[in-house]
């Protein structure tokens, strides 16, 4: 037996939309409280370490690039974007103008993980011979496995 | 003659609301990075304060090219080296360890080798915190007191003061 079928009532499948202002609002939120400028966008790998403290806010910058981008360091005060430097003279006049207007400054170390520890070694002796008292090395986590 | 104004309704149009708001989510996505903001801190000794480190009576690490290391002049594997100087902070914890790195050595070496004696803490104390070892006098020992990087340079200085430059 044939059912006989009542007229469609017309509802639209329509995705409901009125929370979506909502949740963008709150992604906008979320974006702008998170947002931070990189300073320093030369893409490396860092090493891994299990100890990792948390780095100051507005820390001077200084990167060492991998070896495959000729190993390039480059400064940063922390507020404006890294220059690249020839000459390991210009990280200490960099460092050096650096504590003199704050002689605590922190100072923050981004190197590759391959990277010559000789050229690692230059920047560290500059930093050493400009009077720097702290810096961070940045890492990445290492993960128990990995232990 | 009276002339019946005609009202207009005044609202504020939303309708490019959605687009602004997803322009500005893109934006921020793109632009936001996740950087890394934690590491490792290291604080370089003032000169005024330095205490003269004698190299016999440090433990003198020296990372080689690999990640393989040397510990007073003997090779031993990386899992040796805490049980290594844990011995001998043992006999005087006021031991300084010296770290050396090859320059043909990569950078991730060293760091790998510098976590592992900052984690002497970590290794020596329980899962409270409460020491495991003593030292020869008692006292607990939970960490190495003094890592020292020395640079090249320094290095250089101390053999041209000691005449074997």
């Amino acid at each position: 037996m044939a059912l006989i079928r009542g007229r469609d009532r017309g509802t639209g499948a329509a995705i409901f939309t009125a929370s979506m202002a909502d949740i963008v609002f709150l992604l906008i939120v979320f974006f702008v409280l998170t947002y931070k400028v990189e300073v320093d966008k030369t893409q490396m790998n860092l090493p891994e370490t299990w100890i990792r403290k948390k780095i100051p806010e507005k820390a001077a910058v200084i990167s060492i690039a991998p070896p495959d981008r000729g190993s390039t360091i480059r400064v940063s005060t922390g507020e404006e974007m890294a220059l690249p430097v020839s000459t390991i003279e210009e990280v200490i006049t960099f460092a050096s103008t650096e504590v003199a207007k704050n002689p605590n400054r922190e100072f923050i170390l981004k190197a590759d993980k391959d990277a010559p520890y000789g050229r690692v070694d230059e920047v560290l002796d500059a930093l050493k011979q400009s009077k720097v008292k702290y810096i961070f090395l940045l890492s990445e986590q290492l993960t128990a496995a990995e232990l | 003659m009276k002339i019946k104004k005609k009202e207009i309704a005044s609202e504020i149009f939303t309708g490019s609301m959605a687009d602004i708001s997803f322009l500005l989510i893109i934006y921020f996505m793109i632009t936001s990075a996740f950087s890394a903001t934690r590491g490792l801190d290291f604080a370089l000794p003032e000169e005024t304060d330095t205490p003269e480190i004698k190299q016999e009576d440090a433990i003198e690490v020296h990372v080689m090219p690999g990640g393989a290391i040397e510990v007073d002049k003997k090779s031993i594997p990386v899992d040796g080296l805490l049980p290594y100087v844990l011995e001998k902070l043992q006999q005087n914890p006021d031991k300084p360890v010296i770290l050396r790195t090859d320059p043909d050595a990569t950078y991730g070496d060293m760091i790998s080798i510098f976590d592992l004696l900052r984690r002497a803490n970590e290794e020596w104390t329980d899962d409270l915190g409460n020491p495991m070892y003593k030292d020869v006098k008692g006292e607990p020992l939970t960490e190495i007191k003094t890592i020292s990087i020395p640079t090249q340079r320094e290095i250089e200085n101390i053999w041209n003061l000691l005449g074997m430059g």
